[in-house]
């Protein structure tokens, strides 16, 4: 038995004359997913097909496919010559590993001909390889509503015969919306942030700011950790690791203790704008959520916004915590984001930051010390890791 | 770098290394096999035993070697109860080593009657309390000798007493990971120890059992260590471990002094600072290798961060508990909670630390609390 990856995709069939962009795009990331696993990419039409993949690795690609955005499902199927003897033969084989004995299967054959020429149509198809089944299977009987086993057939090139629909992230392929950069802290939000922008098609690069040496190496590890599994569905990340202890340190000193927050959050904000520029971003991405913490109060916002003249794209802005929380352990960052160290936002803050900031008090706060030198130095002083 | 997390681990002695290496690549043989090279190694082994047991001053037939403290605790915890029948009472104190309490709580989910004794602001266990606790049925007293984050030492002569009179088929298992070569040692049933605090290679340790306490053992096969403990004989790590006791052995007031000066001269220095607190007992009356002290206004990890930047070796904790976020179990279950909970380091000595290490910490530890405490909550 030859075994291929029917793999269908979602919005991109609601694309008119650009839609082979997006489809060169989905191959190259359905390419990049399989990495060692190999497998040739034929583009169908709606469909992609895999072959190539020996049986052995059909699951482990599966898995990896399924984190590919832009994906709506995927079957193993087995390929075969449309003949019908041979069709027959081949459902039959796969029914046989499905059935268990002594117990009762309801079954039904879903059957999809984009070769008109076969000799006999869809219905016609499914009617009689259910009549075939019912034969050679005793134990089965027909379910049109409610089946257990969904036996589908589909006549195209070849006979494509499959049981088994994964599915996919759905979205659009990573890198055909752009690219924005992912603001991430290490913290639950953000790599959700991250993923969720990322299945709109933006490719991210992440920037993360340290307090070394008042934060861990373990906290540098983790966001590292953080930024490689958002890059199983985002592809490869360009993370860089900002070092913003001498200016929190100068923030604190100078200004007023409760705008310290605030004001951190602006010149976050001013250096990710300089690296995302510098990297061809036309975006930067938040985790921030209405009304979670000071620093996200709609006037906080607005606040922080003012300091940047890129979009600042908050996908969680409406999202409640548990909400997020649940999103970040469907997709595998929840048990990271949680390991316990101090971040640089942990490090020094205040009692009670403003709620309700005033944006002209803190153009005033910002000017009264030149940060400039500083940003300069830090964004001079950036590591830079490529990750994914 | 000035390394002061000795309770976590300590550097292996070179002559404990050497032990070790000698029988990795010389003596490398099966101890349990006929020929005699095996022979001669299974020789070595029991003779290591046997001087170990003479420094525990107790029987080698009484010794099990295990992969360390926490195999010890489970083997002596579970072990002794599965020999018995029935479920019956288990006391642990408040501040017990994980190995020791996850041990209790799974006893716990087994329909055991666990209860946990209280400690002082020191850290030691409340004798009254534990005399109200022990009943008929109790069947096993767990308490560590010495605390491993503050040092507290407890009356393990007076708890064992009380046991005999009041509960006299309960057994005594002592957790001595942190005592052993520390602390004279002291009557009890089961006593746990483990090489890497003492300068011996990791993944060994030994567990005493009482002649006539019985346990069943958990690790089944081979029958080593008279079925006690299966498992081929870690002959490196026994040999390791029996170099670093016979160094201690040969200078243990010395060791002892040293290690004792150290914890006081830091301990001086650092009780001049301005919002400094110590936890546990009075410095001179616990263990001598462990020091806990709060820096108020600091938390305690970006303390530790920063001492680590300067090659201070501190820790804020347990290292067993580094990684679980939430509130300091000891030091909460001492009454010590807030900010001098969260400002609390702990510093542990081995007895080649000196008074000048002592010395520079304390300076780097002045200087970084400056800057911090410019930075604190406002």
């Amino acid at each position: 038995m030859e075994w291929v990856l029917l793999v269908r995709y979602g919005e991109i069939h609601l694309k008119g004359l650009n839609r082979p962009y997006f489809e060169r795009a989905l191959v190259d990331n359905i390419r990049r997913a399989l990495g060692s696993l190999g497998g040739k990419i034929t583009r169908g039409t709606g469909r992609m097909i895999v072959t190539g993949i020996g049986e052995s690795d059909l699951s482990a690609a599966c898995d990896r496919l399924s984190r590919v955005f832009g994906i709506h499902s995927i079957s193993p199927a087995v390929a075969a010559d449309k003949a019908w003897d041979n069709v027959v033969r081949h459902a039959a084989e796969l029914m046989n590993k499905l059935v268990v004995d002594g117990q009762e299967h309801s079954f039904k054959v879903f059957a999809r001909r984009s070769d008109k020429t076969y000799f006999i149509n869809s219905e016609g198809i499914g009617r009689e390889l259910g009549h075939e089944m019912l034969e050679r299977f005793p134990s089965l009987h027909v379910d049109l509503h409610k089946p257990e086993i969904k036996l589908c057939v589909e006549i195209r090139d070849r006979a494509y015969i499959y049981c088994t629909e994964i599915p996919g992230s759905k979205g659009m392929p990573t890198g055909t919306a752009g690219r924005a950069a992912l603001l991430l802290s290490g913290g639950i939000d953000s790599p959700v942030a991250g993923y969720m922008m990322a299945k709109r098609g933006l490719s991210l690069i992440a920037v993360h700011f340290y307090s070394y040496p008042y934060t861990s190496e373990r906290a540098r590890d983790k966001v590292v950790e953080l930024t490689r599994l958002v890059s199983c569905y985002a592809g490869e990340i360009r993370l860089f690791l900002v070092p913003f202890t001498d200016i929190q340190m100068t923030i604190y000193e100078k200004c007023p203790p409760k705008e310290t927050t605030i004001l951190m959050r602006r010149l976050m904000m001013k250096i990710a704008e300089r690296i995302a520029a510098s990297e061809g971003a036309m975006a930067l991405i938040t985790g921030e959520s209405l009304g979670q913490v000071a620093s996200q109060t709609l006037e906080s916002l607005v606040v922080t916004d003012n300091a940047v003249s890129m979009p600042v794209f908050r996908p969680l802005i409406g999202f409640d915590k548990e909400d997020i929380t649940a999103m970040a352990r469907n997709i595998g960052t929840f048990e990271t984001s949680i390991l316990p160290y101090e971040d640089c936002c942990t490090v020094f803050v205040p009692k009670h930051p403003v709620t309700k900031p005033v944006l002209s008090d803190l153009i005033a706060s910002e000017a009264s010390t030149d940060f400039s030198g500083m940003m300069d130095k830090a964004i001079a002083d950036t590591e830079l890791m490529v990750i994914g | 770098m000035i390394y002061f997390d000795n309770s976590a681990t300590t550097a292996v002695l070179p002559a404990s290394a050497e032990a070790a290496r000698r029988y990795m690549t010389d003596i490398y043989f099966n101890p349990a096999a006929a020929y005699s090279p095996a022979v001669a190694a299974d020789r070595d082994v029991l003779a290591a035993k046997g001087r170990l047991a003479h420094t525990m001053n107790v029987e080698a037939s009484e010794l099990i070697f295990t992969a360390g403290g926490t195999e010890s605790n489970n083997t002596a915890i579970f072990g002794s109860l599965a020999a018995r029948r029935g479920t019956g009472r288990v006391i642990i104190s408040a501040v017990e080593h994980p190995s020791v309490t996850e041990p209790a709580a799974s006893l716990s989910e087994r329909g055991y009657d666990v209860v946990t004794v209280g400690v002082d602001a020191s850290g030691a266990v409340r004798l009254d309390e534990l005399k109200s606790l022990l009943t008929p049925d109790t069947l096993l007293v767990s308490i560590m000798h010495v605390n491993n984050e503050v040092g507290s030492i407890n009356d393990i002569a007076a708890i064992y007493a009380a046991m005999r009179k009041q509960s006299p088929s309960s057994l005594l298992h002592v957790d001595g990971v942190q005592a052993f070569m520390k602390e004279p040692s002291v009557p009890c049933d089961m006593y746990s120890i483990s090489g890497h605090k003492l300068h011996a290679p990791k993944g060994i340790g030994a567990l005493y059992v009482k002649s006539g306490v019985r346990i069943k053992p958990y690790l089944m096969g081979g029958g080593q260590e008279g079925g006690m403990r299966s498992g081929t004989t870690n002959v490196p790590g026994i040999m390791g471990l029996d170099a670093a006791v016979a160094d201690y052995a040969a200078h243990i007031s010395e060791y002892h002094a040293n290690t004792r000066a150290v914890k006081m001269r830091l301990y001086s220095n650092l009780s001049r600072l301005r919002d400094v607190r110590l936890n546990g007992p009075a410095a001179d009356a616990g263990a001598a290798h462990i020091l806990n002290m709060s820096f108020l206004g600091v938390r305690g990890e970006v303390l530790l961060n920063a001492l680590s930047e300067r090659g201070l070796c501190v820790s804020t904790g347990s290292a067993c508990a580094a990684h679980k976020k939430g509130k300091n179990r000891i030091l909460t279950a001492m009454g010590i909670t807030g900010d001098r909970q969260e400002g609390a380091i702990r510093f542990s000595f081995c007895p080649f630390n000196t008074v000048s290490e002592a010395d520079t910490a304390a300076q780097i530890i002045e200087d970084q609390l400056l800057i911090l405490r410019r930075f604190r909550r406002r």
